[in-house]
């Protein structure tokens, strides 16, 4: 039987259900006629849902237009469309509006900066932790920025500023809003997420040939970067923390210039082989370790960093008194019956039928079924009339 | 007219099983209403099979597991295969459950 034709049984078995029980709804102080169109919405959309009803629902008592009611005007869709409406040209300024101009500053938050245990100092930050002074105002309050997490001016915006004054806005900011002050008292993530965007694609002929390829190219388009950010993950305990640090200078940086002078000793996980560092990627040490990746051929650190020591969990139950007691189904010796098993194990391929005959020749076994549903690889299938034949 | 509960675990019964117990947990429905309307389902599902459908099915399989009990026949079918009028399926494993079609005649 084709799905078609199964889901118009469908249907009309719930529309069957539907008008048999209207009364029931209705009348005698019954829910009502909403609660009934909502019963039928639900059912026919969890039917949608399982596959059982394909398509639209097509009803054949559809409600037909009355002889005497009103007749909507047919438009010829064939016929040109004479419209009064005059249309404006679109000019550039309609079709390419002004964009808010692009700050090359990136602006820190206050509140940004991680007190955490484990962080390592990366250097000097160039920006006060406005939010951890005394006597600062360390309340951080969801919306817009406020006046303090403008830019500085800077040369770049000086020269369309006579012709468009809007205020500086910084886009390569993401302000996250809407949190709690719970949950952004706890957090240890910035409330701003940098994304630094190449402003363009440069053809490597346009490059002058006086640069060597590890050596230090000028900015030729967009928007000048003069600060830099390294950003150091640390992962603990399940938990990660960002530290940002901010460095003023430009051009190649060492890999390992900030690291502190004092190593951690590593104290869990295998100890890689120094002519390991080169060929396998570092999968066991999670200590913070940069790496520029603007900087062309970057050679690999001469030494492995040292992996930040695991705080130790304080409430760890010592779990061995449970090997003492025997387990409860030690002298079980019952097996699962064969049905059961298989039931356990049964798919969802079911026939539910009626039986008129079932017999049994030595192992062969005969039936006649009648009036079934069949749901097999996902597809139900009615019939009015089976046969079986089963060798045991 | 006697009807079989049999249905209400096929697709179209285990939906209007799943709608309704929604309803009543949502306190939309009384649980006395619900079981009249899977009751007249019962009888409408009954009613469809045997007069809008006429397709014939023939089954063939390994029968790993038979039961009869309360008039039901269970079987469990390995490596059957299902042949209708428009195609046929091959199943590794099927469940046939089949109640006895002489009750709903006395």
């Amino acid at each position: 039987m084709a799905a078609s034709t199964t889901s118009q049984v469908y249907i009309q078995v719930i529309d069957d259900v539907m008008n048999k029980v209207r009364d029931e709804f209705v009348n005698n102080g019954g829910p009502g006629d909403e609660v009934l169109k909502e019963l039928q919405s639900i059912w026919e959309s969890k039917m949608m849902q399982a596959g059982a009803i394909v398509g639209p629902i097509e009803r054949s008592g559809a409600p037909k237009p009355t002889p005497g009611g009103p007749i909507t005007p047919v438009h010829d869709l064939n016929m040109p469309y004479e419209g009064t409406e005059e249309y404006e040209t679109p000019t550039a300024e309609m079709l390419f509006p002004p964009t808010p101009l692009q700050t090359p500053l990136q602006t820190p938050l206050p509140g940004t900066v991680d007190n955490s245990m484990y962080n390592i100092p990366t250097g000097p930050s160039d920006y006060p932790s406005a939010g951890n002074e005394p006597g600062a105002n360390n309340e951080i309050k969801g919306g817009r920025p406020g006046p303090y997490m403008q830019p500085p001016p800077s040369p770049w915006t000086n020269q369309n500023q006579n012709q468009n004054q809007r205020a500086p806005l910084d886009v390569n900011v993401a302000y996250v809003e809407g949190r709690d002050e719970a949950e952004r008292g706890a957090s240890n993530q910035p409330l701003t997420q940098d994304f630094f965007m190449s402003s363009g694609k440069r053809k490597r002929d346009e490059i002058a040939s006086q640069y060597n390829a590890g050596g230090y190219i000028p900015q030729q388009d967009g928007a000048g970067d003069a600060a830099s950010q390294i950003l150091e993950i640390e992962v603990y305990g399940g938990g990660m923390s960002i530290d940002a640090g901010h460095s003023t200078s430009k051009g190649k940086m060492p890999a390992q210039s900030d690291r502190p002078a004092s190593q951690i000793p590593q104290l869990d996980g295998p100890i890689p082989y120094d002519d390991d560092v080169l060929s396998t990627p570092n999968i066991y040490n999670y200590g913070v370790f940069n790496e520029d990746y603007n900087i062309a051929n970057t050679p690999a650190p001469s030494e492995v960093p040292a992996s930040t020591p695991a705080p130790i969990a304080q409430n760890e139950v010592d779990e061995e008194d449970d090997d003492d007691e025997p387990p409860l189904n030690e002298n079980d010796d019952d097996d699962l019956d064969d049905l059961d098993q298989g039931e356990d194990q049964n798919t969802h391929h079911l026939v539910l039928a009626q039986f008129d005959k079932v017999t049994r020749t030595k192992s062969r076994w005969k039936c006649t079924l009648k009036d079934g549903i069949m749901h097999i690889n996902n597809k139900d299938i009615l019939f009015n009339k089976a046969t079986g034949e089963f060798d045991f | 007219m006697a009807t079989f509960e049999l249905y209400r675990r096929s697709t179209i019964g285990m939906c209007l099983t799943e709608t309704l117990d929604e309803m009543v947990q949502n306190g939309t429905l009384s649980p006395e209403l619900a079981i009249q309307v899977l009751v007249q389902f019962d009888k409408s599902m009954t009613e469809a099979l045997e007069t809008q459908v006429k397709s014939k099915v023939s089954i063939k399989g390994h029968l790993h597991t038979y039961r009869f009990c309360d008039n039901v026949w269970t079987f469990i079918l390995q490596d059957a295969l299902f042949k209708n009028e428009d195609s046929q399926e091959n199943v590794g494993r099927v469940k046939i459950v089949a109640c006895d079609s002489k009750l709903l005649t006395q």
